[in-house]
């Protein structure tokens, strides 16, 4: 008996502490932030989603070697006597394989970078064929997919960019 | 004639239920097969495979420093051990050490991780046995750890930061600032948690005395890390077998007494203290220095030769077996995954127990199956 009714007073004791921690955080602010309308900042060096600017990139190929799931692609752009000049032609990144690993991005010997991540976390892929995207020499930094029923290159429809040019791109 | 005579004679047949692979309690994509008998479980056939990558095989297509970024995937929770193993691994068939800055920058960044990948543990364990607010306050916490990482080297699961001879990026003052204050943030919570869940007579009743695993059983399985020392076996790679100047640092291991459910689940809490122990000696004593090692090629190609080694990740005795030829690309890789063997012992384990338990055990073996699969 006696121990039937200490062990409900044990029991009930541990609630009522579980409950004084709780209550302790009530009248404190919240940690979240409602996600879809804020938005939170990632840190400078977040690995987001991969850009390139094909003005700078001197298609020296360091970012194909370093890429450990041979997602980067590139040609090199050719002059009138048909020699190979320091340019692509055109440049592509699959995200279906990409890591996000920043080992392009360290290999790159451009100043500025012209391959860089992003602080952009919201990527979708709407169609398989918008994983792959492409640049060219007129192509803005978040590229262009090739869509093969059009038979042309578009506009990535399932980026958010967090902002316009990455800060941390030197 | 009495009424209970005239029923049909009650037939029993044995059940056969999938408790996986889309189940929350799994971890992953964990299958079991259970036959029941009732409420009883007959036998449990414990099925992997779901998730596997063939990160072995792909390491003998790769670079070395491709490899790296192939460890991140296996132990998703806690990637900095990973990292790590492969990193000596590697560095031992190259013959370079890590400066002294770069090894404590790996201590630190091993033992943050140990505490993100036990607070994952605690919460989840605690809803898998029902009690929800725990995971809540647990995973407030792994956040800030996880924010630390991604400042410090961009990532916040898949880390690549841990490289062959060193570290890929050095840490800000503003770095270390954040770190230490979220040490003084994190030390009282620990004891929040014992009220929460610890000590909670409830969560007590359901883990304490189930699941027992003697320590002769748990040596014999090869069981490692939290779980193993549960059972009161004294092992631990970062006592017996230091890496990366953890010799030098003061801890404790903390051992359980019977090894039951609670008693592996204590040992990871107890852990946690243990890490913030060896974080702050790392952060009194980050020498100044180089962070990573010279000699480290771009394509690295080292000597033919094979090495083991290994460390003590957040879920055991995570190691390496590395085989060269001398090429670019490993000859042979072999990961001795921690969450693969302790997962060996659910199948002989959950024969005899409830339905009810088979959670409770499975959730604190605290198996990720990425690791399970690789």
């Amino acid at each position: 008996m006696i121990g039937y009714f200490s062990r409900i007073f044990r029991d009930a004791k541990a609630l009522v502490q579980g409950h004084g921690i709780t209550l302790g955080y009530l009248f404190k602010p919240a940690v979240t932030v409602h996600y879809p309308d804020e938005k939170l900042l990632p840190f400078e060096k977040f690995r987001g989603a991969l850009l390139f600017d094909a003005a700078t990139c001197i298609s020296c190929n360091l970012c194909v070697k370093a890429c450990p799931s041979n997602c980067i692609q590139l040609e090199n752009a050719t002059n009138e006597a048909g020699k190979k000049v320091a340019k692509v032609a055109w440049y592509s990144i699959d995200f279906g394989k990409c890591n996000f690993c920043r080992l392009c991005e360290e290999a790159c010997p451009t100043k500025p970078k012209s391959v860089w991540h992003s602080l952009d976390y919201e990527v979708v892929f709407t169609k398989r064929d918008e994983m792959v995207r492409c640049w060219k020499a007129s192509f803005p930094f978040i590229g262009r997919y090739f869509d093969r029923q059009a038979g042309d290159f578009k506009d990535p429809e399932g980026q958010v960019s967090i902002h316009d040019v990455a800060p941390r791109r030197n | 004639m009495s009424d209970a005579a005239a029923l049909p004679s009650l037939k029993s047949d044995q059940l056969f239920i999938n408790l996986g692979p889309q189940h929350p309690s799994t971890h992953g994509v964990l299958r079991l097969g259970l036959t029941l008998e009732g409420e009883l479980i007959v036998k449990a056939v414990p099925d992997i495979g779901y998730l596997h990558r063939g990160t072995e095989k792909l390491a003998e297509v790769r670079g070395y420093h491709h490899c790296v970024v192939l460890t991140d995937r296996w132990d998703y929770v806690s990637a900095m051990p990973n990292n790590l193993v492969f990193c000596l691994a590697a560095e031992k068939l190259m013959g370079v050490k890590a400066p002294a800055r770069a090894d404590a920058l790996r201590v630190m960044t091993c033992e943050l991780n140990r505490c993100a990948s036990h607070l994952l543990f605690f919460g989840t364990y605690g809803i898998d046995v029902g009690a929800f607010t725990p995971f809540l306050y647990a995973f407030r916490e792994r956040e800030m750890i996880l924010d630390l990482f991604e400042m410090l080297c961009g990532a916040r699961l898949t880390y690549n930061y841990i490289r062959l001879g060193g570290v890929g990026m050095d840490v800000s003052a503003d770095w270390l600032t954040r770190a230490k204050e979220f040490l003084e943030y994190f030390k009282p919570r620990l004891d929040e948690y014992d009220t929460l869940l610890t000590y909670n007579p409830i969560f007590m009743a359901r883990t304490r005395g189930v699941g027992l695993v003697s320590a002769a059983e748990a040596v014999n399985w090869g069981l490692s890390g939290p779980n193993l020392r549960g059972s009161g076996v004294n092992y631990d790679v970062r006592k017996h077998d230091p890496y990366s100047g953890y010799e030098s640092y003061d801890f404790e291991v903390p051992l359980g007494q019977e090894g039951s459910c609670w008693d592996r689940y204590v040992c990871r809490v107890r852990e946690m203290r243990q890490s913030i122990r060896i974080i702050e000696q790392a952060l009194a004593r980050l020498p100044e220095g180089p962070i990573l090692a010279p000699g480290v090629a771009k394509v690295p190609k080292p000597a033919a030769g094979e090495v083991y080694a290994h460390v003590e990740g957040s879920r055991g005795d995570l190691g390496i077996y590395l085989v060269s030829d001398g090429g670019i690309s490993p000859y042979r890789m072999h990961v001795r995954a921690p969450s693969f063997v302790n997962l060996a012992m659910l199948e002989e384990k959950l024969a005899g127990m409830k339905v009810a338990d088979v959670i409770a055990v499975l959730g604190s073996i605290d198996i990720v199956l990425g690791e399970v699969d690789r």
